[in-house]
């Protein structure tokens, strides 16, 4: 029986949560058409994962051991995933839609022959054919994209499904992986860190983001101040990355990150297009704004009009008063 | 240093668009010189600039796309090769790729650059496919790079912080729009341009064909658009800022019950 294989990203012993929401769609997938679920996760510890992924119903969980995976670099992961496709012929790769996922992606499946539909918002598998909803055109709209390749893969957005557990008992299966690292035309010589760059943003849970109305370095206090109160990872739109008021890394949108978390504050954003396609999915919006016709209050839960420089410090002040309880 | 960047001609996405029976329509007909492109394009013009050589730009296209190598080349490009292929139609990811790696199989380079994606499609496959296809190592979303003895550095934008990678010669590098700002052409650079050569290539040239590059590489298939779905419409407050952020906190932490 053929299968749904779902690459699994993680990190410092943590499964990205946008891996197991991949993998809980994926399990819905593989029911419906007859095929088993199995997942893979490259590491230099890969068992140290294998507990978490089995509380989401993998039939299989393939492991594949060795340090280079610790190096960021492609041609690793482009060699191990293409070992398995090749020994387990899976119908779908699946991935959640990150920036090492997006890098593969193109190399994979034109070495494999597979139709790709990168960066879907949704997807289905129906027999013969994987049926994709894309933003596009600035994410202006959604293309629907379909492939009848016999092998198609899949990178998925974050927050397009939820993540749900389905306890089962997963084989887990150890792939000897063969890699010489000296024959590497690629080298990771230092991976650079900022401040606000510590968490993925992708993952976060709760996510400030500022826009032009922050306007300076005390606007840049506020937000810092607001995100600390709430444990915050922080965002920025692209008018305050080009200005430098934030590091390029935060941007988020459609040619920055996309996040889904379950609370997320714009401030001072006035909510284009390009910024939205970024945090769509996210579950509950605050948006702080003066502009009472500015388009982010027709995305937010709930919408404040007013001087985001009188509403901070407020507002930053009785959330860490409700954090003490 | 020779180096090759792989531009795309796409409409304006700043114009608006409407949906009809499911194809899109925009007021403007205007087609550009992709933003991703473009810092592609300054990037190698700075590379050549700091360490000599010279900048060739590559494009698939129909002749309406002419312009926009025109453009790339009024920036500083010193050369363009034009893939004529007038109607684009059912081409994805896969087929350009395939058509950009037979011309660079018979080219010479010592680094391809290309957009992370495009502003069309959003897709970013090309670039990680045609380095597939020549064999190069690369790196997608790059933020910067450099030319050291012999070696590319790149900077790219990874999942958590920036990661520096070191390249081989020749090598690929996908180009974020955070990497530069692309110069505006000067009025001599136009004037300039307009001498450069453009040498166009046809699919045959290359030994391929429309209806091959069709069935044998193209395994995706377009079948419309829809509008984005909206949210439901939230709450709106005005007021006094200490009545705005009491409402706002007792919502979070009893209705969305969020903090």
């Amino acid at each position: 029986m053929s299968h749904i294989l779902v690459y699994i990203a993680a990190t410092d012993g943590k499964v990205k949560r946008s891996s197991l929401e991949v993998l809980s769609h994926c399990r819905k997938l593989a029911s419906e058409n007859g095929l088993k679920l199995t997942a893979a996760v490259l590491d230099a510890d890969p068992s140290r994962y294998t507990e978490t992924l089995s509380k989401y119903g993998p039939d299989t969980i393939f492991t594949v051991k060795h340090p280079v995976f610790g190096n960021h670099l492609n041609t690793p992961v482009i060699e191990a995933l293409s070992n398995i496709i090749s020994d387990s012929a899976p119908r779908l790769v699946a991935f959640a839609s990150t920036e090492s996922a997006k890098e593969v992606m193109g190399a994979l499946s034109a070495r494999h022959q597979a139709g790709a539909l990168p960066d879907v918002a949704s997807f289905t598998l129906n027999g013969d054919v994987v049926e994709a909803e894309r933003p596009v055109m600035s994410a202006k709209v959604l293309s629907l994209t379909s492939s009848n390749s016999p092998l198609v893969m899949v990178s998925v957005r974050s927050g397009s499904y939820d993540a749900t557990e389905q306890p089962g008992t997963a084989a887990v299966q150890e792939v000897a992986f063969d890699f010489d690292t000296a024959g590497l035309k690629n080298v990771l010589k230092e991976v650079l860190s900022s401040a606000g760059d510590k968490v993925d943003l992708s993952e976060a849970e709760v996510v400030v983001a500022a826009g032009r109305g922050i306007k300076d370095a005390d606007g840049v206090k506020l937000v810092e101040d607001l995100a600390d109160a709430l444990g915050a990872a922080i965002g920025a739109s692209r008018a305050v990355t080009e200005s430098g008021l934030f590091p390029a890394t935060l941007q988020i949108g459609q040619t920055g990150k996309v996040v889904s978390p379950q609370l997320y504050f714009a401030v001072g954003i006035s909510g284009a297009i390009q910024h939205v396609a970024g945090m769509a999915n996210s579950k509950v919006i605050v948006a702080i704004n003066k502009d009472p016709d500015a388009p982010i209050f027709q995305y937010a839960t709930y919408g404040l009009v007013g001087d985001l420089f009188k509403i901070l410090p407020l507002l930053t002040e009785q959330i860490r008063s409700v954090k003490a309880g | 240093m020779k180096i090759s960047v792989c531009i795309k001609q796409v409409p304006d996405v700043s114009a608006p668009i409407t949906i009809k029976d499911g194809t899109l329509s925009q007021d403007s007909d205007r087609m550009v010189l992709d933003a991703y492109s473009a810092s592609a394009v300054e990037e190698a013009l700075v590379l050549t600039g700091a360490h000599g050589g010279e900048v060739e730009v590559v494009l698939v296209g129909p002749d309406k796309a002419k312009e926009t190598i025109r453009k790339a080349l009024a920036m500083g490009a010193a050369s363009g090769v034009h893939i004529h292929v007038e109607d684009m139609s059912g081409l994805d990811s896969a087929a350009f790729a395939e058509i950009l790696a037979a011309w660079h199989k018979q080219s010479s380079y010592d680094a391809v650059l290309t957009g992370k994606q495009s502003q069309d499609t959003d897709a970013g496959l090309t670039g990680g496919m045609l380095a597939w296809k020549l064999d190069l190592p690369y790196c997608a979303n790059a933020v910067g790079l450099t030319y050291e003895g012999g070696k590319f550095l790149v900077k790219r934008q990874g999942d958590t912080g920036q990661e520096m990678v070191e390249l081989e010669s020749p090598c690929l590098v996908t180009c974020s729009n955070d990497m530069n700002d692309p110069r505006i052409p000067s009025l001599k650079g136009i004037m300039q341009s307009k001498k450069k050569p453009v040498k166009t290539v046809t699919l045959d040239d290359l030994g391929l064909s429309l209806d091959g590059v069709k069935g044998g590489v193209v395994k995706t298939e377009g079948k419309g658009f829809k509008d984005v779905p909206g949210r439901e419409p939230g709450k709106k407050f005005e007021g006094d800022p200490a009545e705005l952020v009491s409402q706002l906190v007792n919502l979070l932490d009893n209705e969305a019950k969020v903090l």
